[in-house]
């Protein structure tokens, strides 16, 4: 294993941006078939993750706090740079900021779990017996891409066959390696771990690592966002994530489940009504046949109509949100007043 | 003093395991090289890899460039035996008949180690 290092790593930063291309390229390229289909089928029965409409939606959600995106990651320590700039200038390089934050909140793709691979090639029992410990074979072709790469086992019984998933991931990890990926997954990816993390309010580290550590559609993956998820709405850390690519995926775990009501809370408590009703646009997108949307369709309803509406019938905390929303109504009055 | 170039008389390309690593720890590279080098020496390209010894996982990892094994093949390049089983065993060729026949032959001696105590 020492002696592939050197092999390796010559042509590392190619392979990074070629992997890191492949990775969000699931939207615009072909893709696994279950995905296509399952789109093709959303567009007229049920909106994916993927469609315009949504990721519009959850985008106006995520909101564009300057001071959060570009929060001082922990890197070298350097001398901090001043430039003297005109108005001009100043609005430029602001300009060239928020496009810069835009790429990154590129929001990672939500799939469905992956299958288990169950392929068998070949099976020739007579070879039982002559090994103790299992093949696997990768082809390390350079130009392929890495879900059409052939990795099979060759177990001791004989038997020729397709590497699961985990294996896969393994061993493309050791010929291919990718930045903060590591071949066995960290520790702290385990449930009794990840509550220590949660404590700490540490949800957007977390989730940034389970990004950098498994593929979008392993069960670990989904997992570890799932779990991330509950805690926060739990208890009611929505700001953790506002502002981070991780609240488009949040929001959409919410809305799938029907667990809105804290995030609309916080959105009213702070004063973020256009949000509040972005999420109730994309609650009747996906749920279309829920009393709300019916009566929102037929009223044609906008703004704080749609939430009294959505409160009304749709939600479990009703007393809450009612509150909440005179404060807010209380608030603006005497604004417009004083 | 050594020369920069070296010139042979005849020889081949070959396919083969050029062994690494430290003592009680071998390390095959799968090889393109011409047959009259050294073992060990200068290679044409390196197309792969083999760690005999099972890891953490149970496995015995091997890495195979089909692409550039079959340039080579397609340019001529024999195979040794030991590269001819690996690949047999990956499934790229079919399998060598020796690991049949070896498979049989400890079939039936694990057998005749079974019944002769039973009779005698």
């Amino acid at each position: 294993m020492a002696a592939l290092g050197a092999w390796g790593s010559a042509a590392v930063p190619a392979r990074l941006s070629r992997v890191a291309r492949t990775l969000w390229g699931w939207r615009a390229r072909r893709g696994l078939g279950q995905d296509a289909g399952a789109a093709d089928e959303g567009r007229a029965a049920k909106p994916a993750f993927a469609d315009e409409a949504v990721q519009n939606l959850l985008y106006k959600m995520t909101g564009l706090n300057l001071q959060k995106v570009f929060r001082p990651v922990k890197k070298e320590l350097k001398p901090p740079k001043y430039k003297l700039m005109t108005e001009a200038q100043l609005e430029e390089a602001t300009r060239k900021a928020i496009e810069e934050a835009k790429e990154k909140l590129i929001m990672p793709p939500v799939l469905n779990e992956r299958e288990p691979i169950d392929d068998v090639l070949a099976e020739d029992k007579f070879l039982e017996g002559t090994e103790t410990a299992k093949y696997v074979f990768t082809d390390l072709t350079y130009s392929i891409p890495h879900r059409e790469r052939f990795i099979v086992v060759r177990e001791p019984n004989g038997v020729l066959r397709k590497a699961t998933w985990e294996e896969r991931d393994r061993m493309i990890q050791i010929f291919f390696p990718k930045e903060g990926r590591r071949v066995i997954p960290p520790v702290i990816f385990k449930d009794e771990h990840l509550v220590t993390v949660f404590q700490q309010d540490r949800h957007e580290d977390i989730l940034n690592m389970c990004i950098a550590q498994f593929e979008p559609d392993s069960p670990d993956y989904i997992r570890v966002h799932h779990r991330t998820y509950d805690d926060i709405e739990k208890h009611a850390k929505y700001d953790l994530l506002r502002s981070t690519r991780h609240f488009g995926g949040m929001v959409w775990y919410l809305v799938n489940r029907k667990k809105t009501d804290g995030l609309l809370i916080d959105m009213i408590h702070r004063d973020l009504l256009d949000d509040a009703t972005n999420l109730i646009t994309l609650y009747h997108m996906l749920h279309p046949e829920c009393q709300s949307a019916n009566e929102a369709k037929e009223r044609k309803l906008q703004g704080v109509d749609l939430i009294k509406i959505f409160v009304k019938t749709e939600s479990q905390r009703e007393g809450y949100i009612q509150l909440a929303l005179q404060a807010y109504e209380e608030a603006m009055a005497t604004s417009t007043a004083s | 003093g050594g020369r920069l170039l070296k010139g042979y008389r005849g020889g081949h390309v070959v396919i083969r395991f050029a062994l690494g690593g430290c003592t009680n720890r071998p390390f095959y590279r799968i090889v393109a090289a011409h047959s009259r080098r050294a073992r060990d020496g200068k290679y044409l390209e390196q197309l792969g890899c083999l760690d005999p010894l099972p890891n953490a996982h149970g496995e015995r990892v091997a890495g195979l460039n089909l692409e550039r094994l079959r340039h080579w093949l397609g340019c001529g390049a024999q195979l040794s035996r030991p590269a001819e089983k690996l690949l047999g065993l990956a499934g790229f060729l079919p399998l060598h008949p020796m690991t049949v026949t070896g498979a049989e032959r400890l079939r039936r001696r694990a057998q005749e180690a079974v019944t002769p105590p039973a009779d005698g």
